[in-house]
């Protein structure tokens, strides 16, 4: 339970820091902050009763994906803000870094080692680590961008009566 | 009962064309998705009884606007690299209700445009701090501890600090991208040459993950999901590039200070 909380709490203190690097509205930063933590945490829980293979970790991002979405429209209107404000800070904690720097740097020793051996060995780093980064990252996007397609009126009617 | 009272004013399809050019320039280049600034550009025209037809390229918006009396004009707007602003497009969409609603007239709209983009933005040293400390929290949730978190924290200072100034220099902001993720794996690789903490391989690799184009690579897929692919594969293109960008800066820092992590 205490990882669950220290999960939730570093990737909302990220969700907010990211957030001032596009310039919200300061009303929204609290909001950035909740969301990009039931999130993260949704996929923390789900990672640790279901395993952290590629195929779980997939599944997922998918789902709190797809809740970090529902969650940034139902915050909308309440701030007064596009949907799209939170998606961003509140994915960033999700996005496969890690996985993105081992692609690149077996893509890196790829091009500078010799020999079938270890040339197979690094493209098979470089193809797994790459197809799971790029599955993450796909899932990641449409998850979240869909409830705002889904729930067009209440994405689009967000920002009315916000001019003050 | 509570009564309104709205003025209807007139206007020509140059000065609408004009007007909204101008609005859809700035929106698109604070980063709006393409459904949001046609749905606003749309609502505004639409008050005026007129018909807008929007063309939306990477570079440059297309607009066609025409009235019930066959009067047609089209304007052609380039747009400016800049960062994106949220604050922006959130005032220039209430802009577009405020006028749906309320009539306010195109002089009136302007002063507000006007008034929007100067707004002063979030001081730069506090943006610094908080972009840090976001980023040393995202080594924290790769299981870094908490003197990998300090390394990161200097290093995204570090490296933001390089990316402002050469940015406010206009320099490219592709040499910029890779100076500024160099600058950072110098710093971080600190704590891999002095084995400062338990994780120098995640201080490393997280110091740079504040250049990630988040938000080209969402809105590629917002207008991927919309049927704008023109607009989204120039999106996702930008995005590629700047991740390219500090994969580079990456590999030169890690190769500069001659630490092997694979």
């Amino acid at each position: 339970m205490n990882e669950l909380f220290q999960d939730a709490f570093f990737s909302s203190i990220a969700a907010i820091g990211f957030a001032s690097a596009s310039n919200p509205p300061k009303r929204s930063y609290i909001y950035c902050g909740i969301i990009a933590a039931a999130g993260h945490s949704c996929r923390y829980a789900i990672l640790q009763s279901s395993g952290t293979d590629n195929h779980n970790l997939i599944i997922a991002t998918a789902i709190a994906a797809l809740l970090i979405g529902v969650l940034a429209v139902i915050a909308a209107p309440l701030a007064k803000v596009p949907a799209e404000t939170y998606l961003y800070p509140s994915l960033l904690p999700m996005i496969p870094g890690m996985y993105a720097y081992r692609m690149f740097g077996a893509l890196a020793k790829l091009l500078s080692i010799s020999g079938e051996a270890s040339f197979n060995h690094y493209y098979y780093i470089f193809a797994s680590q790459g197809l799971t980064f790029f599955a993450i990252l796909t899932v990641m996007a449409i998850g979240s961008t869909a409830p705002i397609f889904i729930f067009k009126r209440i994405s689009f009617q967000a920002t009315r009566h916000g001019l003050q | 009962m509570k009564m309104t009272t709205s003025t209807t004013y007139k206007y020509d399809c140059q000065s609408m064309a004009k007007f909204l050019s101008a609005y859809a320039g700035i929106l698109f280049s604070s980063g709006s998705t393409c459904i949001r600034l046609e749905k606003n550009v749309t609502r505004i025209a639409e008050t005026f009884n007129m018909h807008s037809v929007l063309s939306i390229f990477p570079r440059h918006i297309h607009l066609t606007v025409s009235d019930s009396g066959g009067e047609v004009t089209t304007a052609v707007v380039n747009i400016a690299t800049k960062p994106v602003n949220f604050t922006i497009i959130t005032r220039l969409s209430s802009l577009s209700w405020d006028i749906a609603d309320h009539r306010i007239s195109l002089h009136d709209a302007e002063d507000k445009i006007s008034e929007i983009s100067s707004r002063p933005q979030i001081g730069i040293w506090s943006k610094t701090a908080l972009i840090a400390a976001a980023n040393a929290s995202f080594c924290r949730l790769f299981q870094g501890d908490a003197t990998a978190m300090l390394t990161v924290f200097i290093a995204t200072v570090g490296g933001l600090v390089i990316r402002q100034t050469l940015s406010s220099r206009n320099f490219d902001f592709r040499v910029a991208t890779i100076l500024s993720a160099f600058t950072a794996v110098v710093i971080a690789s600190a704590d891999h040459i002095f084995s400062l903490s338990t994780t120098p391989d995640t201080a490393i690799a997280t110091s740079v993950l504040y250049l990630i184009p988040g938000i080209p690579l969402i809105n590629s897929f917002c207008d991927m999901l919309d049927g704008r692919y023109i607009c989204a594969f120039g999106r996702l293109m930008h995005a590629i590039v700047l991740t390219a960008c500090m994969s580079i800066g990456l590999y030169l820092g890690i190769s500069a200070m001659r630490i092997s992590i694979f």
